[in-house]
C-alpha cells in the first residue's frame, strides 16, 4: 500500500493550469525528489498533498485512506474535521522560509503543536521535543528565539518541529533554497539522516547532489505535468524527455 | 506670584476633573480594545453575515461624529424608549466612548493581524492547528507588538476626545477649566489644565514605550 497516492490531480488559477493530471505513488520508506524549472508546479503539487492548496480535480490517498476526491473543487469524500486532520497529521511539512514562530523559543516552537493538537502532557511533549532538538544538533539553543539563529539552524528547528508531531511522511518544500550556500549542508545532512532511518519523504529541491545520493526516485515536472518518473541513475544519465535534458543541462552547467 | 498662587488654588478642582478624564479614557479604550478584537476577528472571518455586521458597525462608528453618538446615547435613546435611559453620566460616556473606540481599535487589530506573514498560518495549519488555535497561539500574540504603537495613539486621541463629555455635564478637566475661567473671569485656568493633559499624555507614552520594548524581546 502506497503511503501517498495521487490520481489525476489538477489545479488551475483562473485560466492558468498549474497542475495537469498529476499521478504519483510513494511507497513507505521511499525518498522521492521532485525537480523541474520554477513555475513547473512542484511546490503547488506538494502543498496540495497537505491541503495548503486546494485542488480542483483528482484524488489523494494517504496510507490507503482516501482524503480527497474532488470534482470542480468540491470534495466528494465527506470527512469530519477530526478525520481529515488525523490524516493530514501523517504528513509533516518543512517550508522554504522555515516559518518558525518568532515569538516562541526553539523548545516552545517544537512543543507547541504536540501539546495543543496531540494533547500531550507538557512533560511528555518536552521530552520528545528535547530529543528531536538534540537529533538536529541544537541542544545548546533550546531557549533561544528563532531570530538569534542562522537560517540553517532555523531550518533544522523547523524539521524538529515537524517531526515532533510524529508524522509518517515528511514533505520538504525547497528546504535549502533560502539558505546561504555554506548552510545548505547542515540541513541536507539532517534530511539524509532521516532518509537513512526509513522516513518516507517527498522533497522539492534544486539540490541535484542530494537527489543523486539520497533519492529512490526522481520526478521531473514541467508546466504542471509530471513528465518523468525514474531512478536518479536513469534521470541523470539518460533522461528520456527532451525537456528533462534541457533542464538538467541548464542546472548542471550553472 | 499671585497668579502662581491662584493656579495652585485651582489644582484641587482640576485634579477632580483629571480623575474623571483619566478613568473614562482608561476604561473606555480598554473595553474598546476587547470589543475591537471581536470586531476584527469578525471582519476577517469567512462567515459572510458576521463579516457584514462587523464591517457595518465599524463603518457606522467611524463615519459619524463622536459628539453626535454621545448626544444620541445620552439624550435621544431615552426619548425613543424610556427603558434606554442612562442616568449615570459617566456610564453613558463610557458606553459611547467604548462603542466608538472599539471601531477604531478593530481596524488597528485587523491590520496588525493581517500583517502577520502568511507562512505563519501555513505552518500552524501544517501542524494540525485549528483556526482558533492558530489565532490564539500564533497570530494574535505576534500582532501585539505591532498593535502597541497605534493603540498608544488611540489612548492619546481618546484622552482628548473625552473633553466632549462636558456636553452631558460630566465634569472632566475641560469642563472644570471652563467653569473656573468663567467664575474667575480669568484666562489662566487653561494653562495648568493643558499642563495636566501633557503630563497624562507623557505617562501614556512612557507606558506604551515600555510595553513595546517588552514585546520586542524576540526580535
Amino acid at each position: 500500500m502506497p503511503m501517498i497516492k495521487t490520481e489525476n490531480l489538477s489545479k488551475s488559477f483562473g485560466a492558468l493550469d498549474v497542475l495537469k493530471n498529476c499521478n504519483l505513488s510513494v511507497e513507505q520508506g521511499e525518498v522521492v525528489v521532485i525537480i523541474g524549472p520554477s513555475g513547473a508546479g512542484k511546490s503547488t503539487f506538494l502543498r496540495s498533498l497537505n491541503h495548503l492548496e486546494t485542488i480542483n480535480h483528482g484524488k489523494i490517498w494517504v496510507e490507503g485512506k482516501l482524503l480527497d476526491d474532488r470534482v470542480n473543487s468540491v470534495n466528494q469524500v465527506k470527512l469530519s474535521h477530526e478525520e481529515s486532520t488525523a490524516i493530514l497529521l501523517e504528513m509533516g511539512m518543512v517550508f522554504q522560509r522555515f516559518n518558525l514562530f518568532p515569538h516562541k523559543t526553539v523548545l516552545e516552537n517544537v512543543m507547541l503543536a504536540p501539546i495543543h493538537v496531540r494533547k500531550y502532557p507538557a512533560d511528555k511533549a518536552e521530552t520528545i521535543a528535547k530529543a528531536l532538538i538534540q537529533k538536529v544538533g541544537l541542544s545548546d539553543k533550546v531557549d533561544e528565539y528563532p531570530s538569534r539563529l542562522s537560517g540553517g539552524q532555523q531550518q533544522r528547528v523547523a524539521i524538529a518541529r515537524a517531526l515532533a508531531m510524529q508524522p509518517k511522511i515528511m514533505l520538504f518544500d525547497e528546504p535549502t533554497s533560502a539558505l546561504d550556500p555554506e548552510l545548505v549542508g547542515e540541513v541536507l545532512n539532517v534530511m539524509k539522516e532521516l532518509a537513512a532511518e526509513g522516513m518516507t519523504m517527498v522533497c522539492v529541491t534544486h539540490e541535484m547532489g542530494f537527489a543523486k545520493e539520497v533519492a529512490d526516485r526522481v520526478i521531473f515536472m514541467y508546466n504542471g505535468e509530471i513528465l518523468e518518473d525514474a531512478t536518479p541513475a536513469e534521470i541523470f544519465t539518460a533522461p528520456k524527455h527532451e525537456k528533462t535534458q534541457t533542464f538538467l543541462k541548464s542546472i548542471l552547467n550553472a | 506670584m499671585d497668579l502662581i498662587k491662584e493656579m495652585i488654588s485651582w489644582l484641587p478642582s482640576l485634579m477632580r476633573g483629571a480623575r474623571i478624564t483619566i478613568s473614562l479614557t482608561l476604561v473606555s479604550v480598554a473595553a474598546g480594545i476587547i470589543l475591537g478584537l471581536f470586531l476584527a476577528l469578525g471582519k476577517i472571518s469567512k462567515n459572510r453575515v458576521l463579516n457584514k455586521i462587523c464591517s457595518g458597525y465599524i463603518f457606522f462608528f467611524r463615519g459619524t461624529p463622536l459628539l453626535m453618538q454621545l448626544y444620541f446615547i445620552y439624550y435621544s435613546l431615552p426619548q425613543i424608549n424610556p427603558a434606554l435611559t442612562i442616568n449615570n453620566r459617566f456610564m453613558a460616556a463610557f458606553i459611547a466612548f467604548t462603542l466608538n473606540s472599539g471601531a477604531y481599535s478593530a481596524e488597528i487589530i485587523r491590520s496588525a493581524i493581517q500583517s502577520i506573514d502568511k507562512g505563519q498560518r501555513e505552518a500552524a495549519k501544517a501542524l494540525g492547528m485549528s483556526y482558533s488555535q492558530t489565532m490564539r497561539l500564533v497570530i494574535i500574540p505576534q500582532s501585539f507588538r505591532r498593535l502597541i504603537p497605534p493603540l498608544g495613539n488611540e489612548y492619546i486621541m481618546v484622552l482628548k476626545d473625552v473633553s466632549l463629555v462636558s456636553i452631558i455635564a460630566l465634569t472632566d478637566i475641560t469642563k472644570v477649566t471652563k467653569s473656573l475661567s468663567s467664575t474667575t473671569a480669568s484666562p489662566w485656568p487653561y494653562v495648568p489644565a493643558m499642563i495636566i493633559y501633557l503630563i497624562i499624555t507623557a505617562v501614556f507614552q512612557y507606558v506604551f514605550n515600555k510595553l513595546e520594548n517588552k514585546f520586542s524581546v524576540y526580535d
